[in-house]
């Protein structure tokens, strides 16, 4: 990475093998980022404990959990503001714990983003460069490129209180970017934002990143956020990394409740494992038992206490005398809730209540009274634990 | 701030601000306490001169702190609360004393009141001895009222307006509120305003000194045994006595506010509007405020007027000669310009550089250093004076010092480190450590951040340390009373001595050129800031 000068695009890392589907970045790819055993104590308190987790080059990774579960701090150690306790950080093969801030490689963008209010967009971009003491020419044809990359040309005489907070945070971008970074690290970016901003913000943020093929590792507590934006997901829980991989392993199998239940709405009903056949278990859960894909790498025996996870969106209402595929629930529909681009129903089911999400509610039919909840077996997914 | 450890210049400074706290706040005050030594001390304490001088200081304090809170309160609650009229006026004249060296009240005082003064024996034919306890009383009260006011003001209009709406809004009347919302919350300001104030009327010199008469309280009795015995010892435990008190008013306001010690001087209104009070009390706040006024606006005329006229009061004829001899004797003004204006630079910049390395360092040891950096506020400006004497009489200080304005300045810059120094760490906790962090993690060092990133977004911190040092440089006598040689005579150093000569013309045309100083330098600060003036009070 020391090269990463070259290229067409100024801001851009040397090219990473093609061809490699965002959504499945290959495990065998040597790790960009390696985080290893890392704690980090605050008092008697540990923030982070005992983190460890592998970056590949070029993804767009992210740290997702509840305020306090210790990403940011885990990222601010990336970044060389706190040392951690324990455990090493290593940036393409070498090990950075002990090199200051400014000298590893990366390059931070804060959650308030932390423009200097004293001085122009322009002064801001070019900060860095100064403080390399880059020269004046060299110095003002780069921050035009960045501010044009980040779209903010012309912008460069203004002053940061002058700014949306859109713009604000495309300075910050290019502020950060301008040094070109072996790797960006985005500290809830978009958390100060109005909810459509925050959207719109997250494509571009996504585009940028494709188009530098620029690891970038992003911390926020938004589910959604995560789940749209992320090649790799490291969802975090006090401290701990509860699970990590794509996006569509942590949302369809969490491997613990407070996954599921953090990563959207779900459904988490609690049943006992009654048989194991082969790669099947019935799982008994009320009155009820249901046969369904055993988990891999769990150790299930009959008489065990698990969970099913079911998203709201994988039930379906159904008139009570329709005999639909898969397994079928009569309730009664408990209360609903108009979304826009969904119907929420809460229907009772054997004294439970269940979310069931009907999707376009303007083409669907309208429920109420006795219905039926229906589901696919190979929707239900089972969590380890009572 | 990265760790000392990875950046040895920031150890460097860090080392170095250190030394100059040791050798210049914590060395001078250490000689003066352990000059009497331990046998000093017990003969000292035998002979129970230091007795009547501490039950009057006890006294004074006590009576003129409790009549100067009670005219500031009536004064601040009526400009934050009342919708009187003539706001803007009695806001100007509110800020007039805090430019102003505090004893020159004393001197109006004698012109008014005393044995040929305008009002007694001009128009009542009367020569009362105004000397002793009820003079300096009265004195003290109109001179620090104005800074009761202030802090007291500060500390209401800091009170949350919503707060008193929504009690008016659950049908509590305004006396209620006050009662019920508005004292509560504002008790332990309220009580560091009177502490301030008290430390502010105990470490008066000027004006007990000119109106005391045999009336001795510890500053008076410390400068008397100097410069009349040339007893330094006892001039020294003396000293100490009266540090103790301060130092247990100061550690009282500290428990109370935290540290707070400056006061903004603006006229912004907060953003939500606070209940309006009864028709009837804001009248009777404005009369209240106009006889406050009358009385500064008495005790500022007298002067103005004695410095324009030929003998006031008996002969009125106006005449710029007193003017022309503050001009051929200007050698204290400029001095006063040019240490004001060196101390306030180097303390204000000091203090801001000193809270950057406490505030935002992790190292060891930082309570100690901040602990010594605000302490100079509980010091008595006559200990600090004396406490420079002591330690740096014939050093090399002494050396080098060619006119003795050296250590004139270096004593104003140290004595007056607190006040920037608490604006500075405020200024500092205001602005997210994501902004020195921003700074660095794009390679900028601890310094360089220090110089490029926050200093700049400290002016305003930056100024209340300048505004402040400046004007205690233009108001201070008992800092500088022990320091000054005849090269470098300050403004409040002649108009002292001229009030004692009696040339009375002289000492209010020596004042007026003194406070207009003041008053400009504040001007131009106003405007460069847009407005914003925060200052620590005067002291004496």
């Amino acid at each position: 990475m020391a090269n990463s000068s070259q290229g067409g695009n100024p801001l851009q890392p040397p090219p990473l093998s093609q061809g490699r589907n965002p959504l499945q970045p290959p495990l065998s790819e040597v790790a960009h980022l390696s985080v290893r055993n890392i704690t980090k104590r605050f008092g008697p308190a540990k923030a982070v404990d005992d983190v460890s987790f592998e970056i590949p080059r070029g993804s767009f990774a992210t740290l997702l959990g509840p305020s306090g579960c210790g990403k940011t701090t885990t990222l601010r150690m990336i970044a060389g503001f706190y040392d951690p306790d324990e455990g090493d950080i290593i940036l393409s093969g070498k090990r950075i714990n002990e090199l200051p801030a400014h000298r590893r490689g990366t390059a931070m963008v804060f959650q308030d983003y932390a423009l200097f209010p004293h001085m122009t967009v322009r002064d801001n971009v070019g900060y860095g460069l100064r403080v390399q003491n880059a020269s004046k020419e060299d110095r003002e044809r780069r921050v035009e490129e960045t501010l044009q990359f980040v779209g903010l040309g012309g912008l460069g005489g203004r002053w940061p209180s002058q700014l949306s907070g859109g713009q604000q945070q495309r300075v910050a971008v290019g502020r950060a970017l301008v040094l070109r970074p072996e790797i960006l690290l985005l500290d809830e970016p978009l958390s100060n934002l109005d909810a459509k901003l925050r959207v719109s913000l997250r494509w571009e943020l996504r585009a940028l990143q494709r188009q530098l093929k620029m690891t970038f590792v992003y911390v926020t507590h938004d589910q959604d956020e995560a789940l749209s934006l992320s090649d790799w997901i490291a969802v975090m829980n006090a401290g701990k990394v509860e699970q990590a991989g794509t996006p569509w392993d942590i949302y369809y199998h969490p491997r613990t409740s407070f996954l599921a239940d953090f990563v959207g709405a779900v459904n988490l009903v609690p049943g006992t494992v009654r048989e194991v056949r082969g790669d099947e278990i019935v799982v008994a859960f009320g009155q009820r038992a249901v046969t369904v894909r055993k988990p891999a790498g769990l150790p299930l025996d009959a008489g065990r206490d698990v969970r099913l996870c079911v998203r709201p969106e994988a039930l379906a209402l159904r008139p009570p005398s329709a005999d639909p595929d898969g397994i079928r629930l009569p309730g009664v529909v408990a209360r609903r809730a108009f979304l826009g681009d969904l119907m929420r129903y809460w229907v009772t089911v054997d004294g439970r209540e269940w979310i069931v999400d009907q999707q376009d509610p303007g083409a669907a039919a309208d429920f109420d009274g006795p219905v039926t909840v229906a589901v696919k077996p190979e929707r239900i997914h089972v969590i380890a634990e009572g | 701030m990265t760790s000392l450890r990875r950046e040895p210049s920031l150890l460097f400074a860090l080392l170095a601000v250190t030394g100059l706290v040791l050798v210049f706040i914590v060395y001078p005050q250490l000689r003066v306490i352990l000059e009497p030594g331990g046998s000093g001390y017990i003969d000292f304490f035998a002979g129970q001169t230091w007795v009547r001088p501490l039950q009057n200081s006890l006294t004074v304090t006590a009576l003129s702190t409790t009549t100067a809170v009670l005219l500031g309160f009536i004064y601040a609650y009526a400009m934050v609360y009342t919708d009187m009229p003539g706001k803007p006026f009695f806001r100007l004249i509110g800020i007039l004393p805090l430019l102003s060296p505090p004893f020159v009240v004393a001197a109006a005082y004698i012109l008014l009141f005393g044995p040929r003064g305008i009002i007694t024996y001009s128009i009542f034919g009367q020569s009362p001895n105004i000397l002793g306890l009820y003079g300096i009383w009265g004195v003290q009260t109109i001179a620090f009222f104005p800074f009761a006011y202030q802090l007291i003001a500060d500390v209401l209009s800091r009170s949350d307006a919503r707060l008193e709406q929504a009690a008016r809004n659950l049908g509590a009347g305004p006396w209620q509120v006050f009662k019920s919302v508005t004292l509560p919350l504002t008790r332990p300001g309220l009580g560091a305003a009177i502490l301030t104030t008290a430390i502010y009327v105990l470490e008066d010199f000027g004006n007990p000194a000119l109106i005391g008469g045999l009336y001795v309280v510890l500053p008076t009795q410390a400068y008397g045994l100097i410069s009349g015995f040339g007893e330094l010892d006892a001039a020294a435990a003396v000293s100490t006595i009266l540090l103790g008190l301060a130092l247990v008013l100061y550690l009282g306001k500290l428990r109370l506010d935290g540290g707070r010690q400056y006061v903004t001087v603006s006229g912004k209104a907060s953003s939500m509007p606070r209940p309006p009070v009864p028709r009837v009390v804001s009248w009777g706040a404005f009369v209240a405020c106009s006889l406050c006024a009358l009385i500064i606006l008495l005790v500022f005329g007298v002067l103005f007027v004695s410095a324009i006229t030929l003998h006031f009061p008996t002969n009125l004829i106006p005449t710029s000669e007193h003017f022309a001899y503050v001009g051929a004797h200007n050698l204290s003004l400029r001095n006063t310009l040019t240490y004001g204006v060196i101390a306030a630079v180097l303390s204000s910049v000091f203090a801001l550089f000193a809270a950057f390395l406490v505030e935002r360092g992790k190292w060891r040891g930082r309570r100690v250093l901040d602990f010594l950096l605000i302490m100079p506020a509980a010091v008595p400006g006559l200990f600090f004076g004396l406490g420079y004497v002591t330690a740096f009489n014939g050093t090399w200080l002494d050396d080098i010092d060619e006119t003795g304005g050296l250590i004139i300045t270096i004593a104003l810059i140290f004595w007056n480190i607190p006040v920037g120094y608490q604006a500075a760490v405020a200024g500092l906790r205001q602005i997210d450590r994501t902004i020195d962090e921003a700074a660095t993690s794009l390679g900028a060092g601890g310094l360089r951040m220090f110089r490029e990133i926050l200093m700049p977004m400290l002016g305003g911190s930056l100024r209340v340390g300048f505004t402040t040092t400046f004007v205690r440089a233009v108001t201070t006598l008992s800092l500088i009373i022990f320091l000054f040689t005849t090269q470098s005579v300050t403004a409040t150093i002649t108009i002292f001595q001229l009030v004692g000569d009696f040339n009375w013309g002289g000492a209010a045309a020596f004042t007026v050129a003194d406070i207009g100083m003041a008053v400009i330098a504040l001007l131009v600060i106003a405007i460069l800031s847009r407005g914003r003036v925060s200052l620590g009070g005067a002291r004496g």
